[in-house]
């Protein structure tokens, strides 16, 4: 099996912002409905789609959505590497960077050292309307209250696909069996996702277009998540947000 | 060697300083992790295995296909086939669980007295059923329930005459038209979407217009005025001060419909003045046609027609029987009130008790989808006749009512594909093996089985040549209102799914403000500083029917003078004012 390494495309022009993906990713992975009390800071969305804006007032304003999931960085993972825990791991076979919850202390310093603020903490027990539990994915364990949690390309997929493959008597995951649940929800085709070390792959092209780029490259942690826009101030905004209004959720 | 305290305690305080640099600590710390990981309250979900089973969504006329990932009997995540779903059809399966559902009502008492309501009533007064989603089998059912039943009414919401192909279309002018974010099957939309320029004229900057080609940032409800250029009804110049926009704008858009053919204009019901807008730019029988129906059985012929609420007397509804069971767009209810006499028996069969539950005397509660057996009208962008069943995923609970039981009607589904099948054209496409069998290759049991078993019938696209002009006029208004200083904002929607929501949906409406929530609106920062208001403040928005407490947005995409609210597009262009708390 050649090690692998998975990673997204996303085509900015093409994402029309309705939430599909956020929304299958908590049906997926287990995410409970938000507690009455709960805010954006205190939410559990481990892709959340930001609406950001080119910072003109009304007849001039542009505005584009941007989807921002854990970027499974590839280089000096900086989750990874402030976890006292060994919670955070990096799988070598695919390039996933995992949460373990059972390892989790709660301590957050991973949240404060992920640079695009795609990690999560559980504030609360995990709860769902009376009967609506019998409607949870029994793939992935709900976590308990007090860990930190974030994407991890719906890992529960990735053992389905291996076993899946296993029993069809193949060496490797077949390409395109294995897709996380937003990729799959996504209406506007917006979202790609395959192994961005087989050039065959639509996302290993898509991250060598021109228009492509990545959140916070100059920091040099190399995230697998390809971004792609034709528009400059969105690509602009993908280094450096101007201002709190022009970076929203 | 003897012991002394002195040693003992020497032992005991290294051996503990030691302990911490084995894993031991570290292991406890693990174990009551994992210990606490499967404390009692945190819910285990069901295993066993997958199985999957494929229907159609019915929470919109889209009619998404949809693969059930099933433990069980249960569905646990829905997804698209052949294209993703919508937040809202994603999350469907989570609707019989909704805290906010009606598991019951006083379901025999209602159906005694709509019986003798209806036996008892006065030669002149009317029994009336409102269907909030007309255009299904059911809708066909209803009306000829009604002409079978003397001054028998059927009410509903107006659909769209027309059907729309934006395959063949390389610009489209779309007037407020969410085109974009659910308006037509996603799918098809976006399968679409490359071969078209879009320009989108809409008074907010709405997802629509942040990824159209072209915004033309219009007054709000002027859009109309942009059909009538296209139409020649108005010249350039005067759509362009009614609309705010420049006058080289209206012509370079009129220039581009003209050279970039074929062009297509849409709104959001499609209206006369768009219909005819296309006509003018020679898309009739190509670009936009009359919206196809599937076949139905002879004997539906005497079907009554939709009512015209203006036309049915005051005071003369003595029974009215209200359809909720299927999402749909709510009329009004104040000209509906005046419609009913004053022993008025109203009946809702709903799924919760929003709606129109509060005006009547009984809510009975209804089987939702995915518990429902129901069929999908047509899309508004498909050419061709379609017949989609939304087969049930799940058994509906024990005591749930529909219109069709009090007036003693069946579901008409298995007449309607018997219909289909006997005129043996189109086709059946089967999701579970993505196959195509012609309809004349298959025995009318087999039809309908692969119908249940998730598939959908198209028929063959046939374009008329002429358009029929049978349909009155409906327009919008089109110049420049007077601001009410009383009132001064104007309302304008964001379109949603009506009913029910998943709970999941927190994800977009709270733990992140993707999409206005129900109890949110949005305004220009200067509106905001204007009522003195900050972002997140509450606030009432009040207009001359009523007023509701929301949580206030700013946001510079908000035209100025505009309120954004989430909601029922027959607010739509009223005028609003907003109250700080």
């Amino acid at each position: 099996m050649s090690p692998k390494r998975y990673g997204m495309s996303i085509d900015v022009d093409r994402c029309n912002g309705c939430g599909a993906c956020m929304v299958a990713c908590a049906v997926e992975n287990n995410i409970p409905p938000a507690h009455a009390g709960v805010n954006e800071r205190k939410g559990t969305t481990w892709i959340r789609v930001y609406k950001v804006d080119n910072g003109e007032d009304y007849a001039g304003k542009r505005s584009a959505f941007v989807p921002v999931l854990c970027q499974h960085c590839g280089e000096h993972t900086p989750c990874a590497s402030v976890c006292p825990q060994q919670a955070v791991d990096v799988d070598p076979r695919t390039g996933i960077v995992g949460q373990m919850p059972e390892r989790c202390l709660g301590c957050r310093y991973c949240m404060a050292a992920c640079p695009y603020h795609a990690r999560y903490f559980n504030w609360f027990d995990p709860a769902w309307p009376a009967g609506m539990e019998k409607t949870l994915n029994p793939d992935v364990a709900p976590r308990m209250r007090g860990v930190v949690e974030k994407c991890n390309f719906c890992h529960g997929r990735w053992h389905a696909a291996k076993e899946r493959a296993a029993a069809a008597g193949l060496d490797d995951i077949q390409p395109g069996d294995y897709i996380p649940a937003c990729v799959e929800a996504c209406p506007t085709g917006a979202l790609r996702f395959g192994d961005l070390n087989d050039s065959a792959t639509a996302v290993a092209q898509d991250a060598k277009r021109p228009e492509s780029f990545r959140l916070l490259e100059k920091i040099g942690t190399d995230p697998k998540i390809y971004y792609r826009s034709r528009k400059d101030w969105v690509r602009q905004i993908a280094s450096a947000p101007k201002n709190k209004e022009s970076f929203h959720g | 060697m003897t012991t002394t305290r002195r040693g003992l305690l020497q032992f005991l305080g290294g051996s503990a300083v030691g302990a911490l640099f084995t894993p031991a600590p570290w292991r406890l710390i693990t174990d009551t992790a994992l210990w606490s990981e499967n404390w009692p309250g945190i819910p285990r979900p069901a295993r066993g295995e997958a199985r999957y089973k494929f229907t159609n969504c019915s929470l919109c006329d889209a009619g998404c296909a949809v693969r059930a990932r099933c433990i069980g009997d249960q569905p646990v995540s829905l997804a698209g086939v052949g294209g993703g779903l919508c937040p809202f059809g994603l999350t469907a399966h989570h609707l019989p669980f909704h805290p906010a559902r009606l598991k019951e009502g006083p379901v025999k008492e209602a159906a005694a007295a709509v019986t003798s309501a209806i036996a008892n009533r006065g030669p002149t007064e009317h029994v009336a059923v409102l269907d909030l989603r007309p255009g299904r089998t059911a809708s066909w059912m209803y009306r000829q329930a009604m002409a079978s039943i003397p001054n028998g009414t059927y009410l509903a919401p107006p659909e769209p005459l027309v059907a729309v192909d934006l395959q063949k279309a390389r610009t489209v002018l779309s007037l407020g038209a969410p085109l974009l974010d659910g308006w037509g099957t996603p799918s098809k939309v976006f399968a679409a979407r490359d071969q078209f320029r879009l320009i989108q004229a809409e008074a907010v900057e709405s997802r629509t217009a942040a990824l159209a080609d072209v915004w033309l940032p219009v007054a709000p409800g002027t859009e109309g005025a942009l059909a009538s250029a296209v139409t020649g009804e108005v010249d350039a110049a005067d759509a362009a001060r009614i609309t705010g926009l420049s006058a080289e704008q209206v012509e370079r858009l009129l220039n581009e419909l003209k050279e970039n053919g074929p062009a297509l204009v849409v709104d959001s019901e499609m209206s006369p003045a768009v219909v005819d807008a296309n006509v003018r730019l020679g898309g009739w029988g190509h670009t936009i046609g009359p919206r196809p129906q599937a076949p139905t059985p002879d004997a539906w012929n005497k079907a009554a027609p939709v009512a015209d609420l203006d036309k049915v007397p005051n005071g003369s509804i003595r029974v009215l029987l209200i359809d909720e069971s299927a999402a749909g767009a709510y009329l009004p209810w104040a000209p509906i009130e005046k419609k009913l006499a004053a022993n008025a028996l109203v009946v809702a069969v709903a799924p919760y008790d929003g709606g129109y539950a509060r005006h009547a005397q009984y809510v009975l509660p209804a089987a939702i989808y995915p518990e429902t057996m129901d069929d999908i009208p047509p899309a508004v962008d498909s050419m061709a006749a379609t017949f989609r069943l939304a087969a049930p995923l799940v058994a509906a609970p024990a005591g749930m009512a529909s219109v069709r039981e009090l007036l003693g009607i069946s579901d008409g589904l298995r007449e309607r594909a018997d219909a289909i099948h006997k005129v043996g054209q189109g086709l059946l496409v089967t999701y579970a093996d993505g196959k195509s069998v012609a309809v004349k290759d298959l025995k009318a049991d087999d039809f309908w089985k692969a119908l249940n078993a998730g598939g959908a019938w198209t028929g063959d696209t046939k374009l008329p040549a002429e358009r029929r002009r049978d349909e009155a006029r409906r327009g919008r208004e089109e110049s420049l209102r007077h601001v009410d200083p009383e009132y001064p904002f104007t309302v304008v929607t964001e379109r949603r799914v009506a009913g029910l929501c998943s709970p999941a949906l927190s994800q977009i409406y709270q733990e992140s403000n993707l999409r206005l929530a129900p109890n949110r609106i949005a305004l220009h920062p200067s509106d905001a500083s204007r009522c003195g208001v900050a972002d997140g403040a509450r606030a009432l928005i009040e207009t001359a029917s009523g007023k509701r407490e929301v949580i206030v947005t700013v946001d510079s995409s908000i035209r100025s003078g505009v309120v954004l609210a989430p909601g029922r597009e027959d607010v739509a262009f009223t005028s609003a004012k907003v109250v700080r708390i």
